[in-house]
């Protein structure tokens, strides 16, 4: 049997299931909130941006076409919804700056798990490495290991081509590799 | 050399035997990486940034409070809720599609029941792979098997403890201490009767082949005997010549099997092994010249990609493989 459970769940949804439609919400809030936060680094317009974009959401459900992957289909959208929520009220206060893709998203030390008893000098000066990389690599970065989205995933969600979603991986590990000690670095990765 | 580089990070992340290495899961595949980054040191930095990123950044999993959600869902839905009752229609809409749902939700139940009986009626279940291609296959009653490419694998659907095979596979039994059940693989030779552990069996070239790693199984051949094996010994059967061997693995003795996606070869000949190579990926082989048949290989080769296969068996026979469409060229260099 093919279906599997969040298919019926999320084609439950689209006929307007609103026990469908909550746990599609309690499952995905986090993720997106976290997400949310990262791009535009504000609660405030996070949590409006995140209500009025599920609000959307359902009343829509009939214009939204075939989703092949949910998980993916809400990052792509929300990220929409919010860039375009920050491109409004930009236009409002600073009409020069065009800065779709500058997001900020900068990692905190807290942020990190960390496997070896390690000081909190050592997680920040990590996190600062981690911060020097570029946003777009940084995205890529939370998206795949926060967000466990996949290459292809990730590529969509962004808006860029696969192969640069994994050119801009390599760059980042091979910038963290060089400026990280090795046994510092182990101490951060998943295992 | 860049471009190389490039396509080798490529390859490993798609390759599983690397990510044994990665994840240090496979004993083989440890091995074989970590010789391979002593021989290839040029890479080794490609091949640690594929680790890491295999690996990934460890991050704190940051769900929020429930309560918190809840909250935030209650505010959502009285949003979806309020808009219904401004205006009258919708909500008269509403209730319609509600039984509308209630129909599709019988629909739907109703069609996966039948869905479920058609499946109980075909009796069987075949899983067949193409060259090239291995799938990881979960049997009902918890016994997971590795079905290595051209091979089939069939049983009946209310008892997945007796398969028929074709080709090969690694099985992990599942035991059932409670009431003993017993797994059997039937192929064209040989009857493999376990309780649970861990084996591979294969049928190609007329004969079969069993390896056993874990636990203890009983042979039954088609010539009616039976025999009994331990962890780490070959038996081979033929129904056809009616020849048995049975042997215990060491480094002195010639043998080669493949588990979970690894070749393992020990003192094997290049030729045994393009053999092996065409039995799984499809592909033909060609020798330029005759001495290069008997190079003697041992290790391990991973086999998720043919690519990375070849590549392997390159290094190791030191000769040069010409790659073109389904035909492999053997060149000494």
């Amino acid at each position: 049997m093919s279906l599997n459970n969040e298919e019926i769940i999320w084609s439950l949804f689209l006929q307007g299931d609103t026990n469908a439609f909550s746990l599609l919400f309690k499952k995905y809030y986090s993720p997106l909130y976290n997400y949310g936060i990262k791009l535009c680094s504000n609660t405030c317009v996070t949590e409006d941006c995140l209500q009025g974009f599920f609000v959307y959401l359902y009343e829509n459900r009939n214009t939204i076409g075939e989703v092949k992957n949910i998980k993916a289909y809400l990052f792509i959208s929300f990220r929409r919804t919010l860039f375009s929520a920050l491109k409004k009220e930009r236009n409002f206060t600073d009409l020069n700056s065009d800065t779709q893709n500058s997001s900020n998203f900068e990692f905190s030390p807290e942020e990190l798990k960390i496997h070896q008893e390690i000081s909190f000098a050592q997680t920040s000066s990590i996190t600062l490495i981690l911060n020097t990389l570029a946003p777009r690599e940084r995205e890529v970065i939370y998206l795949k290991y926060y967000g466990a989205l996949s290459m292809s995933e990730i590529a969509s969600t962004m808006d860029i081509s696969y192969q640069s979603v994994l050119n801009t991986l390599q760059k980042a590990f091979s910038k963290i590799r060089k400026t990280i000690e090795n046994n510092m670095l182990s101490a951060i990765l998943k295992k | 050399m860049e471009e190389s580089k490039q396509h080798l990070l490529e390859n490993l992340l798609e390759d599983t035997s690397f990510k044994n290495w990665v994840y240090k899961r496979n004993r083989n595949d440890v091995t074989f990486w970590n010789k391979w980054i002593d021989v290839n040191s040029d890479y080794a930095e490609t091949v640690f940034t594929a680790r890491d990123i295999i690996l990934g950044i460890n991050f704190k999993d940051n769900t929020l409070e429930p309560e918190f959600i809840e909250n935030k869902l209650n505010d959502v839905l009285s949003k979806i809720n309020t808009n219904n009752t401004i205006t009258d229609i919708p909500r008269k809409k509403s209730t319609a599609s509600k039984y509308i749902l209630a129909a599709v939700g019988f629909f739907i139940a109703t069609l996966l029941i039948v869905f479920y009986n058609f499946q109980e009626n075909k009796t069987y279940v075949v899983q067949k792979t193409g060259f090239g291609e291995t799938i990881n296959l979960t049997l009902s009653d918890g016994t997971t098997v590795v079905l290595n490419g051209n091979s089939e694998l069939q049983y009946e659907i209310e008892n997945p403890r007796n398969v028929m095979l074709q080709g090969e596979a690694y099985f992990k039994v599942k035991s059932k201490p409670s009431t003993k059940a017993k797994f059997w693989v039937t192929t064209n030779d040989l009857k493999v009767e376990v309780f649970g552990t861990h084996f591979n069996v294969n049928t190609r070239d007329e004969k079969t082949k069993v390896l056993l790693d874990e636990g203890s199984i009983q042979l039954e051949l088609k010539n009616g005997s039976r025999k009994k094996m331990k962890p780490g010994e070959i038996a081979t059967y033929s129904n056809k010549s009616d020849l048995f061997s049975h042997e215990i693995i060491n480094s002195k003795l010639d043998y080669s099997f493949w588990r979970e996606e690894t070749f393992v070869f020990n003192n094997i000949s290049l030729l045994e092994v393009m053999h092996y190579l065409e039995n799984s990926y499809g592909v033909t082989t060609e020798f330029k010249d005759e001495k290069s048949k008997k190079i003697m290989l041992t290790g391990g080769i991973p086999n998720g990609n043919l690519n990375i296969c070849i590549k392997a068996i390159e290094k190791s026979a030191g000769i040069k493989i010409d790659h073109i469409d389904d035909n492999l060229l053997i060149i000494t260099n």
